[in-house]
């Protein structure tokens, strides 16, 4: 709403200003015409008079332009409309003059229907609102344009928000009640894991507002994320981690194999009832980070369960949100008893 | 009162267990890590009470209790799970929120004990009788239903729909095992599709070829065969 009034506004006054400058460029053009004689105030007094109708006539112009969306049609539709429309308004101008000429003194019959004088002023209105539609398609156009950019800005930063990984409830539960059974049972494990739940807590409060986090803090959160689970799953969930040093160079979206890690043992392992294995190891090729979650169990393709179909899509899409083309995702069985999660990530050097 | 805690944490049921000390009417009287575990241990010890957890490698705790042929009282324990959250509230199920506060626990045993006394105590036999109670689930709703309310079951291929309220959920399970299973003087094979509940019978007319029909209140009205209507006859004169 404020958004349209100013751009009221701005036409209104680019309108008053614009033709006030014509009217003064059109006074002082005929000042030095006349060679130091000097001009008849009726002629003044015309020429402002003249402004004064094309600025009537040019905001006619628009109303008719703004009824018929002239501005939602393509340049080749466009520039013949505007053409045939500009030489009418030349013409209406024409004789719109007319009648101011009359009582200022300055008609005379035989040079007002000349043909030639007809054909001349005629074409040189029409040139006048030819630049006048020039710079208001112009202007439209490229406020239309940056508006968009703006908005496709806006929806990408909102779909990123709603795409980005957050913290698991229900883990966080579990790993609650698993940590108070601990206090009695092992005191000193039971501090351990309180120091691990908060340090994830604390990076995920801090990283979820994050595009992108340190491959090595994010690898810390995987870290301590297991180390919980391991209390509560005890000697059914084992861990392995063979990680390239080079990983470190590496910026990853947040809470990204975490996440991918959680579903792993959601879908794989907790389904388990003798446990299992989860590998997370990473290599570079080509400058690229490849990560690779292998956890035990199968992969069930399809809809199965839907929040498992979800997180898997949302990191799809987050990738391709923030790497284009550039990253790799995929996720398959391999020899029948593990599933392999994938990605591969290009470099970016800043935060 | 006897309780079997099914979770497949450790450290979840050994909290529990030291959280239950304080209630000395519910015995602990064994710990399953599993759905398969817990049925065992079920058929073994007749619990009158479980504690169950919904998440738990393999069967789920809605697929065990779905599998028994009657529920004991059931109260759920879950850390966080949207969609069995949905299901207690909308079914006023009991539930314990883990990690499990100490209050919340007095209030669920405080209610699970008037819940006892009001059912006065399971009978020994194994017969469903009256005052046992099914758990029975249709997609996302579930409810344990009291065999008072059920006034009829009916065949439907493998499974079994079950007329109570004005609900009708299928449960898998075939009528000749749940016939045998049933107390012969609270409900009545009438046929080989249908087995009545006896408290709900309103109105008898003589039928077809020497068989019966049966107005259950409610409206439902089934046709007792007549190789059963002679033995339907003797028991309502009774």
């Amino acid at each position: 709403m404020r958004l349209m009034l100013n751009k009221q506004k701005l036409y209104w006054s680019l309108q008053a200003g614009g033709w006030s400058l014509y009217a003064i460029v059109q006074i002082a053009a005929s000042v030095i015409a006349s060679d130091g004689l000097g001009i008849s105030s009726q002629r003044i007094v015309f020429l402002a008079y003249e402004a004064i109708i094309c600025f009537g006539v040019s905001h006619g112009y628009r109303y008719y332009i703004n009824k018929w969306r002239w501005l939602n049609l393509g340049l080749s539709r466009l520039i013949p409309k505007v053409i045939v429309s500009v030489f009418g308004l030349g013409l209406l101008m024409y004789f719109l003059r007319i009648p101011i000429s009359m009582p200022l003194g300055l008609f005379s019959v035989s040079v007002a229907f000349d043909p030639q004088n007809i054909l001349g002023l005629s074409f040189y209105y029409a040139i006048i609102f030819f630049i006048w539609s020039a710079l208001y398609f112009i202007y439209n156009y490229f406020e239309r344009y940056n508006k968009s950019l703006k908005l496709e800005a806006y929806a990408r930063a909102i779909e990123l928000s709603n795409l980005k990984s957050q913290l698991n409830p229900h883990f966080i539960f579990n790993a609650l009640n698993s940590i108070r059974a601990l206090v009695d049972e092992n005191p000193a494990k039971s501090k351990q894991a309180i120091n691990q739940l908060s340090s994830i807590l604390r990076n995920s409060l801090v990283t979820e507002k994050r595009e992108l986090t340190r491959f090595n803090d994010e690898l810390k959160i995987v870290k301590d994320y297991l180390g919980l689970e391991s209390i509560r799953f005890e000697e059914r969930l084992h861990t392995e981690f063979i990680i390239d040093p080079q990983s470190k160079e590496f910026l990853v979206p947040p809470l990204m194999i975490q996440t991918l890690v959680e579903n792993g043992i959601k879908h794989g392992i907790s389904r388990l009832t003798e446990g299992g294995l989860i590998q997370i190891k990473t290599s570079i090729e080509n400058d690229k980070l490849n990560i690779q979650i292998r956890n035990s169990g199968r992969y069930v393709n399809g809809v199965k369960r839907t929040s498992g179909g979800m997180g898997l899509e949302n990191t799809r899409q987050r990738l391709r949100l923030i790497y284009g083309d550039a990253a790799t995702f995929r996720i398959l069985t391999e020899n029948d008893s593990f599933v392999l999660t994938e990605i591969t990530i290009p470099h970016i050097n800043s935060l | 009162m006897r309780a079997l805690i099914v979770d497949d944490e450790r450290l979840a049921r050994k909290e529990l267990i030291k959280l239950l000390e304080e209630h000395p009417s519910i015995e602990v009287v064994g710990e399953a890590m599993n759905a398969d575990e817990a049925e065992q241990m079920i058929i073994e010890l007749n619990p009158d009470l479980l504690f169950l957890d919904i998440q738990m490698p393999g069967r789920t705790g809605f697929q065990l209790l779905e599998s028994l042929d009657s529920a004991p009282l059931v109260v759920f324990t879950t850390a966080y799970d949207e969609f069995a959250l949905k299901a207690f509230e909308v079914n006023a199920l009991d539930y314990l929120l883990k990690p499990i506060q100490p209050e919340r626990l007095s209030e669920a045993v405080q209610k699970i004990n008037e819940k006892e006394r009001s059912r006065g105590g399971r009978p020994k036999d194994k017969k469903l009788g009256l005052e046992d109670q099914v758990f029975v689930k249709d997609g996302d709703r579930c409810w344990f239903v009291s065999l008072n309310n059920i006034r009829l079951f009916e065949s439907d291929g493998n499974y079994i729909k079950v007329y109570f309220d004005n609900n009708r959920p299928m449960i898998h399970k075939s009528l000749n095992a749940l016939d045998e299973k049933l107390d012969e003087r609270a409900f009545f094979r009438a046929s080989r599709k249908h087995i009545i509940n006896l408290s709900w019978v309103e109105g008898i007319e003589p039928w077809f070829n020497g068989g019966l029909m049966v107005k259950l209140k409610g409206g439902d009205k089934v046709e007792v065969s007549r190789r059963q209507a002679a033995k339907f006859k003797d028991m309502m004169s009774l």
